[in-house]
């Protein structure tokens, strides 16, 4: 086509050519009784990237997220983590393969100190069988211990260790953001999909996230992350994939989505022709 | 009261101060009841076998409910199952007809019973649990309601299996059948307790003491032995789980069971875990009941039964399993207690001169016959009673009596581990709530002037300014007005939560 002669850092459609693909999504679709979401959706994820996922109110970004994370089931397409096919898993077996994603709004535990809501983040916790906490109690306070050693050593690493024993409904939407995703690291994950992290953050903040994020992504963490923010996803994410109308528009890197008349067009509305 | 226990007295925050002053100004109460001669010591154990029961149905649907969010309305079908599943294998009137208090001349029945008990109720929570549980919370709670009279009316129709309106009598104590324990009422000696003159010279004289310890008293103890070590068993075993990662997990489902989901957690393993456990922990409550009432019938399976226990849980503290111990003394506080003051109280309003009375008649009679009206039907306003102070706690108290009052982490592993140490979240939560409520206040004023250069943020088609590398001027208003207050945006939790309940709104999508 004439946009990607003109620009080769841009793929018309997603770039499926990766090498070391840590999600794949293929040929996604989901409806709401007339309203199609997700349309024939397939992109990839390469792992030790920040991927971007953009597009207009309505383009189905959360929609994808909630499919590939296991909390909608898909009418048609598949995906696959690591290899392994999490088509219509349950969402705690789409976690098991490594995925672990954050909430729009952030959730709140209730009754929870800080420190106790990060504990519920570690994988297979021995503590967690009810049988094993009487008979192998050892085991299971071991493991604990270990938890809250690690969970205190995340909490300093997001700056956020003055909180540990605050109730976790005491804090403010920026804070929440920073313990989620503090959280979804103890889980140790392949991929961790970010749904809006900077929403109704203030900038300052946003930064720090931001900050956060690419350390992460430079300790080995694979990122895939849903951003209304430009300016933020912008300066993080590479490369962008732009959704429209519930499939993927373009793929490419930051500065030459930001390019693309065709993306401008689907923010404005007018349906990308 | 030593220094030590003063110490300790201090050292609880004041909803236990709290509770543990009723408690013991109730105790206090029942015992010079029973010094006075006007509570009769067998009488006194039984209530507090009766208590024991209502702690430990409280307990099971603490678990189900305090811990995991589950609405079960059927406690009183698994308080059934647990009745009935002991008294079919042991009353003497059980359509089974077992012979002889052993199993293979080995095992005492009411061992098998209490197995039984436990099974049914296992197998009927599962049974139940599979179709609902993986749906929202509500159909649990219509589908318990629906199982809870299903049962009832399986027992109370099925005369062949059950004996039906009928009920089983003469179930034996629980102990029959055990060496050593069944004969043990009839071993211990007759004790007489000789009434005492008490007086002081001229002002005042009364008899008290003056009971006999007999062979139902030592049943009694037996009971109340049997009650209590079921009770410390089962709170045990709660408080372990409750504080270990599994409760964790059970609490996280509460608060937000996609959240639990997301992180990698079974929830439906989790929730049939918990509702099991709770239905098994209700049947152990009937299966003491049947032993302790020696007669079952489908009147205790009645409806009223559940919502006792509902009532206990949220009275006490939804979560949290001492509360759930006080919840069910208080019930029993008051079911029982009214049954007293209605005998206590005149019978009617002792006639006095109130002047006027040809002027207003209509009015003190009405006071007179609304008196008699209560006093002679105390019993049944209990209900009234008790409606009215769950409106009470409601109104004032939300979160029960005694909710969970520390951080639920095992304190071995909080201590061992190089983070800060125990802390008392409710506590602070209480003090911080009152802090920070000005600085909100002030936050929610300067909110008009945030949301005016939001809405221009918001507004993210405007073509060639969508991907500027920096926000114009509107990121600047928002630091700006954050700055005012802190320097440090990680440090300010009411600023930024300001600027999220600002903005979230219109980012979502």
């Amino acid at each position: 086509m004439s946009e990607s002669e003109r620009d080769p850092g841009l793929l018309e459609g997603p770039n499926l050519d990766k090498e070391d693909v840590v999600l794949r999504v293929d040929g996604l679709r989901k409806t709401f009784g007339g309203l199609v979401a997700t349309d024939d959706a397939s992109f990839a994820v390469e792992r030790g990237k920040i991927t971007g996922l953009i597009g207009p109110n309505g383009a189905g970004k959360s929609t994808i997220f909630n499919l590939v994370s296991g909390f909608y089931e898909p009418d048609a397409g598949s995906v696959s983590v690591n290899g392994v096919d999490v088509t219509g898993a349950e969402p705690h077996a789409v976690a098991e393969e490594g995925l672990i994603r954050t909430f729009q709004t952030p959730r709140k535990l209730e009754g929870m100190t800080v420190r106790e809501a990060m504990l519920v983040g570690p994988q297979r916790q021995p503590g967690e069988s009810f049988v094993k906490l009487f008979t192998s109690p050892d085991a299971v306070a071991a493991a604990e211990t270990a938890n809250i050693e690690d969970a205190q050593r995340m909490l300093e690493q997001f700056e956020i260790d003055h909180l540990a024993t605050q109730p976790a409904t005491d804090l403010s939407g920026g804070q929440m953001k920073l313990v989620e995703l503090a959280r979804a690291m103890l889980a140790e994950p392949e991929l961790l999909l970010l749904d809006e992290p900077v929403a109704g953050v203030n900038p300052t903040l946003a930064n720090k996230l931001r900050e956060h994020i690419a350390r992460l992504n430079e300790e080995g963490v694979t990122l895939c992350i849903i951003e209304h923010d430009m300016e933020f996803i912008m300066n993080l994410a590479d490369p962008i994939i732009v959704l429209d109308q519930g499939s993927v528009l373009v793929e490419g890197s930051p500065a030459a989505v930001r390019a693309d008349d065709r993306v401008i067009d689907a923010y404005l509305g007018g349906g990308g022709a | 009261m030593s220094v030590a226990a003063r110490d300790r007295f201090d050292g609880l925050t004041r909803a236990e101060q709290g509770a543990v002053g009723f408690v013991v100004l109730l105790a206090a109460l029942l015992l010079f009841g029973l010094a006075t001669g006007g509570l009769a010591p067998t009488y006194f154990l039984y209530l507090v076998g009766l208590v024991g029961m209502y702690v430990l149905l409280s307990f099971g649907l603490n678990v189900q409910w305090g811990y995991t969010g589950l609405i079960n309305f059927s406690v009183a079908a698994f308080f059934g199952l647990g009745a009935y599943g002991t008294a079919l294998l042991t009353a003497g009137n059980s359509p089974l007809g077992i012979e002889g208090s052993r199993l293979l001349g080995l095992i005492p029945l009411t061992v098998i019973g209490l197995l039984i008990a436990v099974v049914l109720a296992a197998v009927v929570a599962v049974a139940i649990g599979i179709p609902t549980l993986r749906l929202r919370a509500d159909y649990l709670a219509i589908a318990s309601l629906g199982l809870a009279e299903v049962v009832r009316l399986v027992f109370l129709n099925q005369r062949d299996w059950t004996n039906g309106s009928a009920g089983l009598r003469g179930i034996p104590g629980f102990f029959q059948g055990w060496p050593v324990l069944e004969t043990f009422p009839q071993a211990m000696p007759n004790l007489r307790v000789e009434a005492l003159e008490v007086s002081i010279p001229g002002v005042f004289s009364t008899r008290i003491l003056g009971f006999t310890l007999d062979a139902p008293f030592w049943q009694a103890l037996l009971n109340v032995a049997f009650v209590l070590a079921l009770v410390g068993v089962v709170f045990a075993i709660l408080r372990r789980a409750h504080r270990s990662p599994w409760g964790r997990v059970l609490r996280t489902i509460r608060s937000d069971e996609d959240l639990a989901e997301a992180l990698g957690k079974d929830t439906y393993a989790f929730k049939m875990q918990a509702f099991v456990l709770g239905s098994v922990i209700m049947a152990l409550a009937g299966v003491f009941y049947a032993h302790l009432n020696l007669f079952v019938s489908p009147g205790d399976l009645e409806p009223i039964n559940t919502f006792y226990v509902w009532i206990a849980v949220i009275l006490g503290g939804s979560g949290s399993n001492r509360g759930a111990m006080f919840g069910g003394f208080v019930v029993i506080a008051i079911r029982e207690g009214t049954r007293f003051l209605g005998e206590l109280l005149p019978g009617a309003l002792p006639a006095a001169d109130i002047p006027f009375t040809d002027l207003v008649v209509s009015f003190p009679s009405v006071v007179e016959t609304t008196y008699v009206t209560v006093v002679s039907n105390f019993a049944s306003t209990r209900l009234l009673a008790v409606g009215l102070l769950i409106v009470l706690v409601m109104r004032f108290r939300p979160e029960g009596m005694l909710p969970p009052q520390r951080e639920l982490i095992w304190p071995r592993s909080v201590a061992e581990s190089a983070g800060p140490g125990e802390t008392n979240p409710r506590e602070t939560i209480e003090e911080e709530a009152t802090a920070t409520a000005h600085v909100s206040d002030a936050s929610d004023e300067v909110a008009p002037d945030e949301v005016a250069p939001d809405e221009s943020t918001g507004d993210e088609s405007t073509g060639d300014d969508l991907f500027d590398d920096a926000p114009d001027g509107t990121g600047d208003d928002t630091s700006d007005s954050s700055d005012d207050d802190t320097s440090n945006d990680v440090d300010a939790p009411t600023d930024a939560s300001g600027d999220a309940s600002d903005e979230g709104g219109e980012r979502n999508e």
